[in-house]
């Protein structure tokens, strides 16, 4: 009986801690004497673990420790649901002096146009923006479409004439109402809530149009033709796919990776973290994972983040207003 | 592929493949714990390992967790992960009969079945099948999806209006939350903890472990205990005759496990359901009765074959497990898609052999443990409740840190308790909520892809077959005691 019970034991502190494995920090380094952090940082991402924002959060925490930019470890916490509000809540709860940290992108901003979330612009610090990059228009390979001037030519003629795949109130359905608006087309929806329901929908034909991040669709490699980027210059990995400013729409979406703090914070913490992040674009490792998914790697402080996320808030609620 | 397998067998990637099966068993039986929290928290640890040993310990994982399951679902009625809800419904009673290891040893049986079919198809026919699964759209979901609901009602036990009603009430939770298809909040009375709706797991812990708990807590005089297992794992010769069944389940299984968003607990539940209607004595369902067993644990574990199919031909994850799969691939800088088998060779196959090595894997180590595991029942309830309430707690709020989830998982612990007090089944309840969300998002896309037009689903073949089984599947009862009713009366009118 007891020898059981050990075992059940060994079980339960086996689980545990695997628990406490990735969490705990794992070696504290003492490069620079600070006051700040005094202990690990909590980054706090919205969404599941294994997308984008959280793989570039983990990369860039991993780096900062490794390369002891800062004297404590960044610690990743996976937040998701609600559109952010479950991880705007945390951060709530959390430190106000820059040990409880956010890791978004510019989906923030779109929760906050529609009005989903109890959170605004003013319950933020801006540390900055880490890189980011931007998505295609993509249609399948067979399509008899094969600029995005013969796909609006058509739209035109037939309207709603074509099904796009979209998740109502997410960045692919902002970014192609706002490419819709400009040049004065409509399609069909169809909702797909995750680039993975994009790419089954398109691939079966299911769906006619669908975003996706330029290095989705490099990855797929068959059975897609990407119609125009939403970067503000041509990707050097999609040298033929033209951008919309250059095909004459005044559209262009550049999707941050965000770094968020609570509005309270202190501006000197906020300083020596967008300092530590600074350093850690720059690292070569970083640079080429950013090369190798097609981000541009870049450092925008905060304030010019905070400015930019402004205006772009604005785009966004002119849009909403039109959706809703 | 042979060279897939070669790599694998170098010791360090068996020995990653081993952890990670293990690892997986244990967390997998652990209700709270499920296989995509394990894989979420090792993640970080597979940064700094080759990309081979990389996948073979996450496949591990994968392919534990979804098997261990099956322990706490037969020994104690409380699925490890949603994937065994089903497992419950007849491994339960069979181990309240004193054959607890008898369950267990088909459920094992099942499940190392399970997996080998679908490895089969996801060798041999990966490409075919992942076109196939693409022509589902809107439509084919919704109906597939409506075939598995309307098959609640043949699972309900007794009175069918208790059933009927639990799959109401399950559905009526689901509601809360944005609603992809506006986009906007619905039934969340402003609180902006109810956006991210109740979530799978914690309701799932509440109805099932929380409420067993309490259930416990209750009763001052223990219910009389198993008897003491014998340490021998009962299979026989005469087992062959569940060939069939075993075949079915795993088609079924590896089938849906082919359509993105639809997973291993939906797999088990259809084929369960399927093996009932096709069964000459299904009233026996629900009661301990071995082909349920065996139905629910092959599907599940052929699931993941099935799941794994778009994964690696298309780079299209089915399930949150594998889009985290797919997040560790692109940390060593690797994108899963059609390109995957031409510029990582190693790693498209090295998946496929890592899946077929830990089914094999999965089967020794539970096969070795489970006499010492299905012991479990005999300890001192109290101290097992104690530290799967711990477990429990810990598993609901890790998902998404946050608290809301274990108060969440609390009250409908309460709510399990209040409709097992008033005889109205969990399963349908649970199911009501799995599936109608998904049912509800699925006919609400097809129709804004229609413009509105619901005779489109008469263009959609495969949509209409399954409307066509789940019409008969409502309408089989009557038209089933008819027919037994002609058949004695042509009996009676007899001469001889």
């Amino acid at each position: 009986m007891l020898q059981i019970s050990r075992k059940i034991a060994a079980i339960g502190a086996l689980g545990a801690l695997v628990l406490a494995m990735p969490v705990g920090p794992i070696g504290v380094q003492k490069a620079a004497a600070q006051d700040f952090p005094e202990k690990p940082i909590e980054v706090i991402v919205p969404f599941k673990p294994g997308g984008r924002t959280d793989t570039v959060a983990r990369l860039i925490g991993e780096k900062i420790q490794s390369e002891g930019l800062l004297n404590q470890p960044m610690a990743v916490v996976n937040a998701d649901g609600g559109a952010g509000a479950n991880a705007v809540n945390r951060m709530r709860r959390g430190d106000e002096d820059g040990h409880t940290i956010m890791h978004w992108h510019h989906q923030a901003l779109i929760a906050m146009a529609m009005e989903l979330g109890d959170f605004d612009l003013e319950d933020f610090k801006s540390i900055g923006y880490t890189g980011g990059g931007s998505p295609v228009w993509v249609v399948r390979e067979d399509s008899e479409f094969d600029t995005l001037d013969d796909l609006i030519a058509h739209l035109k003629q037939n309207p709603r004439g074509l099904v796009e795949a979209v998740g109502i109130g997410t960045i692919p359905h902002f970014v192609g109402s706002m490419l819709a608006n400009e040049a004065g087309f409509e399609t069909r929806y169809v909702t797909a809530n995750s680039g993975a329901d994009r790419l089954r929908l398109v691939l079966g034909g299911n769906a006619d149009i669908a975003l996706f991040a330029a290095s989705e669709y490099i990855a797929q490699g068959e059975g897609l033709k990407a119609l125009v980027y939403f970067g503000r210059d041509r990707l050097p990995d999609l040298p033929d796919v033209p951008t919309a400013m250059e095909l004459g729409y005044d559209v262009s979406w550049a999707n941050p990776n965000w770094w968020l703090a609570p509005a309270s914070t202190p501006d000197e913490t906020v300083a020596a973290l967008g300092a530590a992040l600074e350093a850690a674009i720059g690292d070569p490792d970083i640079v080429e994972y950013f090369r190798n998914n097609t981000l541009q790697p870049y450092w925008t402080p905060g304030d010019e983040a905070m400015a930019d996320a402004q205006k772009q808030l604005e785009a966004l609620q002119a849009v909403a207003a039109t959706i809703n | 592929m042979l060279d897939a397998f070669s790599l694998l067998f170098e010791w360090q990637n068996l020995l990653f493949l081993f952890i990670g099966t293990a690892l997986g068993i244990v967390v997998g039986a652990i209700p709270g714990l499920t296989a995509s929290m394990l894989i979420a928290l090792t993640l970080p640890l597979t940064f700094h390992m080759d990309p081979v040993s990389a996948v073979t310990l996450l496949i591990g994982e994968y392919v534990g967790g979804i098997s261990g399951g099956l322990i706490t679902a037969i020994l104690l009625r409380m699925p490890g992960t949603p994937a065994s809800i089903v497992t419950t419904f007849d491994g339960y009673p069979m181990a309240r009969q004193g054959l607890a290891e008898r369950a267990l040893a088909l459920g094992i049986m099942a499940s190392v079945v399970g997996g080998i079919i679908s490895w089969g198809f996801l060798a041999g026919m990966s490409p075919t099948l992942a076109r196939f699964a693409l022509q589902f759209g809107p439509w084919e979901y919704f109906t597939l999806v409506l075939m598995a609901l309307v098959m609640l009602a043949v699972l309900s036990q007794g009175s069918m209006i208790k059933g009927l009603l639990a799959a109401a009430l399950g559905m009526a939770f689901a509601l809360p939350g944005i609603d992809s298809s506006i986009g906007q909040a619905r039934l969340t009375f402003g609180s902006s903890a109810l956006l991210a709706g109740f979530g799978l797991l914690p309701v799932l812990i509440g109805a099932f472990a929380i409420s067993q708990i309490l259930r416990d807590a209750a009763t001052p005089r223990q219910e009389a205990r198993l008897d003491m297992p014998t340490s021998k794992l009962p299979i026989y010769a005469r087992d062959m005759r569940y060939a069939p069944k075993l075949l079915r389940g795993s088609v079924i299984g590896t089938w849906i496990g082919l359509l993105p968003g639809i997973g291993a607990n939906i797999a088990a539940l259809v084929s369960y359901s399927t093996e009932k209607q096709l069964s000459s004595e299904p009233e026996k369902f629900g009661t301990g009765h071995e082909p349920g067993v065996v139905a629910a644990e092959s599907a599940n574990n052929a699931s993941i074959g099935g799941a794994l199919i778009p994964l690696i031909t298309m780079g299209i994850p089915g399930s949150v497990t594998e889009a985290i799969l797919i997040g560790a691939l692109t940390i060593h800088n690797l994108q899963p898609g059609p390109l995957l088998f031409q510029n990582a060779p190693e790693i498209a196959y090295g998946i496929i052999a890592a899946y077929l090595v830990a089914n094999v894997l999965m089967l020794m180590l539970m096969w070795g443990a489970v006499r010492y595991i299905a012991r479990i029942v005999q300890l001192p309830r109290s101290g097992l409740m104690a530290v799967i309430l711990v477990f429990c707690v810990t598993g609901s709020y890790a998902i998404n840190s946050s608290f809301t989830d274990v108060w969440v998982m609390i009250a409908f612990g309460v709510v399990g308790l209040g409709l097992e007090y008033c005889r109205v089944p969990l399963g349908p309840f649970v199911i009501g909520f799995v599936l109608s969300p998904i049912a509800e998002e699925q006919l609400r896309a097809a129709l804004m892809m229609s413009d509105g037009n619901l005779l489109e689903i008469f263009g959609r073949p495969y949509a209409l077959v399954f409307l066509v089984l789940a019409v008969a599947t409502v309408a089989w009862p009557a038209i089933a005691v008819r027919l037994g009713a002609r058949a004695r009366a042509d009996k009676a009118e007899d001469p001889s």
